[in-house]
């Protein structure tokens, strides 16, 4: 009747230390593929792959290997007259890619090559009756939409434009039985979903409103035997969800109650020792999403090679410091 | 990106897969410029529809295509009549149900199915809900077909019931299936509401549709069907004790009533002419319409947290006007509005006293306990005795453990203290990996339990020695303790939330790992610190106490900072108040 425990074994060979300068040379190149069919398919995501590519090579302190001319060259052709910011050019705009715009302009302190009047007016143009937020004009709604746009809004200083009171109301109606967060009011709890809405509480000083205690413990549950992390109960560990429980631990305060030895050494089985990169899953296919994933877990856990990490907006510290903005973490 | 193998290749296969590649990156470009120019002439024509389909079967995240299609489609309802719309949109929801099949977790596909029902001219809900059954049946964990059930149902008004019975086929089947114990999670709040009245039977099942946001905070559910989830419950863990699924659901039907939101406890102190006021939850007083009456007066005065970092705090203190009650000889009546809640306590300071307060005990409040009504004792005592059957054939199963334990405490906590700590023993041992969960937990509960016990004897001393704590939780509870003692634990701080002990005298924290006395801020009575054997390694760590005027007495022997040099002459610097210094 019930299932086995999934889980993946670590074997005994697997990678036990930090291939940073692979993982640089693995990113760097990336973008230089330009003509390359698995990339072209992924057009329609770039303007979040260049968030990854770029935020791991800051935390490594590689930053200045990417062409900072050119990308801030295709954001600004990405924004469009209604102020969102699309993927790519000629794609459509979206709360996504308007906070991923926003995330890379921080990194280059260049926020001011996007009209940021318009992207704020776009922003809360997307808030509804009910505090939630659509991620485009096409209206579909999701607490992932609710962390962009108050993220997007905190990295450029404009919180107070939306209405903050009823965007909390409609997070806090996602709230679940077991201290989790899902994607809409009724919707099941879900790492993803967790950390969107427990950055999202951070972000509008709204913490307290967390269960800790009972999110804690569905989150601290997530850790499988191979030390990794999955997203629900009942499924694999994964490198991207190990980053989305553990970031949401680090922001309710409760990072402790996972055996972060044990996950050092998953995330660092993830890594391809030949091309560079991690993947989701020991001898998987290794991507720029879990790479980033990958390093910006070792820096939560502490390692000391990486530059520290901010569990909520996923950026190196020392930027949100530089535009002074530090969201709430439980002590 | 997700579970895709690395497999090793020839160079030969390499290039093979190299020119393949190549041949079907020409194609994709040709389609997706071909989509991009018609859609920037304005062309909404059936090819559009054509060549957006080919490339969204392969590509269905590509969300601008859906745009795109949506564009058209919106387009075609204005030229085409009503039957006609109703067939391209049919043929629309045939696309879609290849395109979920293929990739059955695209968020562009099922929300795009969502705008097409909802634009049907006459909608086919039932095929929809078969759609989702389907679905489920292949994965049956999959949230997005969830969450399009959870809307159809609103749609078109599915009965609650009949959803909660297609959990229970969906159990019924296989118990392992975190997704549906979720929607009983929500369904049963909704059917059989916890009554207002605390003794009635259920209320009549309601048979309409769910409002708009089914979620409340307290979820609670009555009496009588939660008596029915414990069975079914059972029947699960029992059949397969290791799946964590039941063990969650089980965990939430165990939960607490929500406090009532009220001020707990108001204090008034002469001397320092300050009121402190406790709540049930954390609040922000600057913006709730907090109210402070004083002898028929309104007041004006400033409410500040017990710690710059909270915004939001159970307790909240403020300064009298200096004068105002200073007089013992005079006698004053408090009251604290919460104006916001209607709700208010009074607190009155008699001549001749130094201090006052008025509060509920947490014995009043039942804060630690279940509830459930005490006559369901018997069923709690029942479902103890199932647990400890199944400890017997399963000994090493930490969810079955967990569980015993959390029913003991809302049985009765202190009677149960010993085999509680037992259990959580063992719990670290075969859970290794959540040991400092379990140290935590194990923590609060006996912070309860010493909290149960000083309200019992009615004393205002908080004594917690050599019980392993990690960590420090309920501090507002202890607002009006005056002597803690903390010592012999593995304490590593004293948090910011410590602050909240206004009244505290003497603190005894020896034999700990402190490294941080963050929460010794603006303590008005603290004169006594022991802090032997701890980890305080520099002055800085010292610079909380600083703001404490009544400090005399501070013991620091055993600590790394008494080997810092002048550390004599710079502690006299930093606390003059401090006359007994042992170091
Ligand atoms: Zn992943």
């Amino acid at each position: 009747m019930g299932t086995q425990v999934k889980d993946v074994i670590i074997k005994p060979d697997a990678t036990s230390t930090l291939l940073l300068d692979k993982h640089a040379d693995y990113i760097a190149a990336y973008g230089s593929k330009k003509d390359d069919y698995e990339y072209t398919l992924s057009e329609y995501l770039r303007m979040s792959g260049i968030y990854w590519g770029l935020t791991v090579m800051d935390l490594m302190g590689q930053l200045h290997r990417m062409n900072r001319q050119e990308i801030i060259d295709f954001i600004k052709a990405c924004q469009h007259e209604c102020g969102g910011i699309s993927a790519s050019i000629g794609h459509d705009p979206h709360l996504l890619y308007t906070l991923s715009a926003v995330q890379i302009l921080c990194l280059y302190d260049s926020v001011d090559a996007l009209d940021v009047d318009k992207v704020v007016e776009y922003i809360k143009g997307l808030q509804q009756e009910d505090g939630s937020f659509a991620g485009d004009k096409w209206g579909e709604i999701d607490t992932r939409f609710s962390f962009c746009a108050v993220a997007t809004l905190a990295l450029l200083g404009k919180m107070d434009t939306i209405n903050v009171d009823k965007a909390v109301e409609f997070v806090l109606s996602c709230m679940n039985f077991d201290g989790g967060f899902g994607c809409r009011p009724g919707s099941e709890s879900h790492a993803g979903q967790i950390y969107c809405c427990s950055g999202f509480l951070s972000l509008t000083g709204q913490l307290h409103q967390v269960n800790a205690d009972l999110l804690g413990w569905w989150l601290c549950e997530r850790q499988l035997p191979s030390g990794g992390l999955n997203g629900r109960p009942e499924k694999l560990p994964d490198v991207c969800y190990s980053w989305w429980v553990l970031a949401s631990l680090k922001i309710i305060g409760r990072i402790h109650w996972i055996d972060k030895a044990k996950l050092r050494s998953f995330i660092l089985a993830c890594q391809d020792e030949e091309t560079g990169g991690f993947a989701d899953r020991p001898g998987d296919m290794v991507d720029p999403f879990h790479t980033l994933f990958g390093v910006a877990g070792l820096s939560l856990l502490g390692d000391e090679q990486i530059k520290p990490v901010n569990p909520v907006l996923c950026m190196p510290e020392d930027v949100l410091q530089r535009i002074n903005l530090q969201p709430d973490l439980l002590s | 990106m997700h579970g895709r193998v690395k497999v090793k290749s020839t160079a030969q296969q390499e290039e093979e897969k190299r020119k393949e590649r190549e041949k079907k990156l020409k194609i994709y470009v040709a389609a997706r410029d071909a989509c991009f120019s018609k859609r920037k002439e304005g062309i909404w024509d059936d090819e559009a529809l054509q060549v957006t389909q080919q490339l969204l079967s392969s590509n269905p995240d590509f969300a601008t295509l859906w745009n795109y299609r949506r564009e058209i489609l919106m387009h075609l309802e204005t030229v085409r009549d009503e039957e006609e719309v109703q067939k391209i949109y049919q043929a629309e929801l045939s696309f879609l149900e290849s395109c979920l099949k293929v990739n059955p977790k695209s968020y562009g596909s099922w929300h795009h199915r969502g705008w097409v029902s909802t634009r049907l001219p006459r909608p086919d809900w039932a095929r929809e809900l078969g759609l989702c059954d389907r679905c489920l049946s292949l994965d049956d964990r999959n949230f997005h077909c969830w969450d399009y059930r959870r809307m159809v149902v609103k749609m078109s008004g599915v009965p609650v019931d009949q959803e909660l019975a297609f959990t229970d086929r969906l159990i019924g089947s296989n118990f392992s299936n975190y997704s549906s114990w979720h929607y009983r999670s929500t369904l049963l709040p909704l059917l059989h509401p916890e009554s207002p009245e605390p003794h009635s039977p259920c209320r009549e099942p309601r048979r309409a549709s769910p409002p708009p946001s089914p979620q409340t905070h307290s979820h609670r559910v009555c009496e009588e069907q939660l008596l029915k989830e414990y069975e079914l419950v059972q029947n699960a863990f029992f059949t397969d004790p290791n799946d964590q699924s039941a063990w969650f659901y089980y965990r939430w039907l165990l939960g607490r009533a929500e406090r009532e939101e009220m001020i707990s406890c108001v204090y008034v102190s002469r001397d320092e002419e300050r009121v402190a006021v406790a709540f049930s939850r954390p609040v922000n007083a600057q913006s709730v319409g907090l109210l402070l009456v004083l002898d028929g007066q309104p007041q004006r005065v400033e409410w500040r947290s017990v710690h710059p970092r909270f915004k939001h705090s159970p307790v909240w203190i403020c300064d009298l006007p200096p004068g105002t009650i200073s007089d013992v000889t005079n006698e004053h009546n408090l009251t604290v509005h919460w104006t916001e809640k209607h709700t208010h306590r009074d607190c009155a300071l008699y001549t001749g006293r130094s201090e006052s307060w008025c509060r509920d005990s947490a014995t009043d409040q039942e804060l630690f306990r279940s509830e459930l009504s005490v006559e369901k004792t018997s069923v709690l005592q029942s479902e103890l005795q199932s647990c400890n059957q199944l400890q017997e054939l399963e000994p090493l199963n930490k969810w079955c453990l967990l569980t015993i334990i959390l029913l003991m405490r809302a049985l009765d906590p202190l009677g149960y203290e010993k085999e509680t700590l037992a259990h959580f023993q063992t719990l670290k041992e075969v859970d290794s990996m959540r040991s400092a969960y379990y140290s935590d937990l194990c923590s609060k509960f006996m912070i309860e339990n010493t909290i149960l016990k000083m309200e019992y004897a009615e004393v205002r001393v908080f004594s917690i020695s050599d019980k392993n704590l990690t960590t420090l939780c309920h501090l507002d509870q202890l607002l009006l303790v005056t002597h803690i003692n903390l010592s012999s634990n593995q304490l590593q701080r004293l948090p910011p939330q410590f602050a909240m002990l206004q009244c505290l005298e003497v603190l005894e924290a020896d034999n700990n790992s402190i490294d941080n006395l963050e929460g010794l801020f603006h303590l008005p009575k603290l004169e006594e610190v022991l802090l032997k054997n701890n980890q305080i390694s520099t002055l800085a760590d010292l610079q909380p106490l600083a703001s404490c005027p009544k400090l005399k007495r501070l013991d620091l022997r055993g600590n790394p900072v008494t080997q810092t040099a002048n550390i004599e002459s710079e502690l006299t610097e930093l606390l003059p108040s401090v006359t007994d210094l042992q170091l």
